[in-house]
């Protein structure tokens, strides 16, 4: 990539794109991604080695911190002896499960504000979505504690669930793709004498394959990268989610290192395989609301 | 847009999702302003109403001030770094050379993984004795730093940590904005003679002017609830170098207990995210 000609001369390439010079983009972009890579990079190496290792090529470096050249599986087996499996396995459920019912809440209520007009709508729409999109779920978490408290809901699934449902943010993306579908296709259903129920399930959700897409992704990454809430409503062993697991292993195990990239590198593995493959959708998803 | 003839529906299809939010979100947003005025144990659950007594705490309370010190200082470095260097990835990743997909791919990367493994990898990378980048600097001959652990460095730790997730995040934002610019705009720039920095200046930062508003506003407040580095790194230290105010209305609910406090607190912040989201929708009203 070094010896590439300077683009100057070249305007009949996209001319109206102010192109820069090849070799420094590329020197840039690398730069960039020796910034991303290179802590992900050794901490799956770390993982995968001695404890008494993990260090051992970080100071002073050499390329031999960044791959497993003392590979062992002893963080992984030593992690899920302590019981980190039932932290995976209660993320999952969670984060599935939000999928799942957080999906259709937010997809009744995107298709009611998309597709409908009726009384209060526009009011609706600003006090409760718009108000919540504004603020952060973090800023109001002690009275809903004290809510949940309340509920007797502490270190149980609906404690963890049930708040972070429905999601303003969700509901805008169902929303602005349903009011695009057009009218013809509902029309035609509702001829034949379907239902609004059986209009949304049959007719729109089988076309709506990228915004499902988007809102799962959102939903399901977002809950199993929670930690906040969680934290304060869920602490006990059996309830834990990863990301309270890794966090509190920083205290009980400070000096294990490897198991605790080993519990980083599960939790962060999940979103990871997720978000490349559907890499569109999601920046879509995440990008959705700033640009209206 | 349609009329329905029963017009129950709509209102059945959003009962459960705005039930939800009203319950779980807007109650506690007003109640978090209630709260503030009540004293309340975490062991006993007793509450007693205390007017402006946990306000007049706060606001006594050096701790507090020093904790919003600390996070005006914070806001004011890690928002413009990030937004600067979030703009020039986004220019950079709208280049078209080849194999652009696959840097576009990478850069995703951090934004997937969350907070809490960031800060636990770069917590580590960040070693004072043994990490990764202390064995960098060994190498170029530069001693040891102590990183975390200096009242000097810890707050610069804390905006590393934070803006490797944020800068490719923000510039995701930034890049859908380019890519609604329409190139007869720029190649009419180019025709007039305008060179790459001028098209830059002249053309681009101004189209770009709505989505940076959005991040700035949006990256101001994710900022200013900067919690997971502080709780897992370094509990506000050294010497409350680091003590954000979301870390400060933790430590005073839940460590202490002290909600009464601690909602005061929130409600501060509240009212401060609210000025700021003010500012944000007045700015963009006017510019159409």
């Amino acid at each position: 990539m070094s010896n590439r000609a300077m683009p100057t001369a070249s305007p009949a390439r996209k001319p109206w794109r102010s192109q820069a010079q090849p070799i420094v983009v590329y020197a840039l972009l690398i730069l960039g991604v020796v910034f991303v890579i290179v802590p992900l990079m050794w901490a799956a190496a770390a993982s995968f080695t001695p404890n008494h290792k993990v260090f051992e090529y970080a100071y002073p470096f050499s390329w031999r911190a960044l791959f497993p050249v003392d590979f062992t599986l002893e963080a992984y087996d030593n992690l899920f002896e302590r019981g980190f499996g039932r932290a995976v396995g209660n993320t999952f459920f969670l984060a599935i499960a939000t999928v799942i019912i957080g999906g259709g809440v937010n997809a009744l209520a995107g298709f009611a504000f998309g597709r409908f007009e009726f009384r209060g709508k526009n009011a609706l729409f600003l006090a409760i979505v718009m108000l919540t999109f504004m603020v952060p779920v973090d800023l109001t978490a002690i009275p809903r504690y004290i809510l949940v408290n309340s509920f007797d809901w502490i270190n149980t699934w609906q404690g963890l669930l049930i708040p972070g449902l429905a999601n303003s943010l969700v509901i805008f993306l169902f929303r602005q793709f349903f009011a695009e579908i057009p009218q013809e296709l509902i029309d035609a259903a509702r001829v034949d004498g379907a239902t609004w129920l059986r209009v949304l399930v049959s007719i729109i959700l089988p076309i709506s394959k990228p915004v499902l897409v988007a809102a799962a992704l959102l939903m399901f990454i977002s809950q199993w990268n929670a930690f906040f809430w969680p934290l304060l409503v869920a602490p006990t062993k059996e309830m834990r989610v990863v990301q309270v697991e890794i966090s509190l292993a920083i205290g009980q195990y400070g000096t294990i290192w490897n198991e605790l990239l080993a519990g980083s590198m599960i939790a962060a593995i999940v979103p990871i395989l997720l978000v490349i493959p559907f890499q569109r959708y999601y920046v879509q998803a995440i990008t959705g609301t700033g640009l209206e | 847009m349609m009329r329905a003839r029963q017009q129950i529906i709509p209102y059945l299809f959003l009962l459960p999702a705005l039930l939800l939010l009203v319950v779980f979100n807007l109650m506690p947003t007003i109640a978090t302003l209630f709260e503030s005025m009540f004293v309340i144990s975490l062991r006993s659950g007793e509450r007693v109403f205390a007017g402006f007594a946990n306000y007049n705490r706060i606001f006594n309370d050096p701790i507090f001030w020093k904790s919003f010190q600390v996070t005006v200082v914070f806001s004011l470095l890690v928002n413009p770094i990030q937004i600067a260097l979030a703009l020039g990835l986004a220019v950079l990743i709208n280049q078209r050379v080849r194999g652009i997909g696959l840097f576009r791919s990478i850069y995703l990367l951090p934004i997937a993984v969350s907070l809490n493994v960031t800060a636990i990898v770069w917590g580590l990378m960040l070693d004072q004795n043994s990490g990764m980048v202390n064995g960098i600097l060994w190498q170029l001959g530069i001693a040891r730093q102590p990183f975390l652990h200096s009242v000097d460095q810890a707050l610069w730790s804390i905006i590393l940590i934070a803006s490797w997730i944020g800068v490719p995040l923000w510039s995701l934002f930034i890049l859908a904005g380019l890519q609604n610019i329409p190139p007869p705009v720029l190649e009419a720039a180019k025709i007039d003679g305008a060179n790459a920095w001028q098209s830059f200046t002249k053309i681009t930062l101004p189209l770009l002017r709505r989505v940076l508003a959005f991040v700035l506003v949006a990256d101001t407040v994710a900022n200013f609830l900067m919690f997971a580095p502080i709780l897992l790194l370094t509990s506000g230290g050294p010497r409350l170098s680091t003590n954000l105010i979301m870390y400060e209305t933790y430590r005073r609910g839940f460590l202490y207990g002290d909600l009464g406090a601690s909602a005061a607190m929130l409600s501060v912040m509240l009212l401060i995210v609210f000025i700021i989201v003010g500012i944000e929708l007045y700015a963009l009203r006017g510019s159409d």
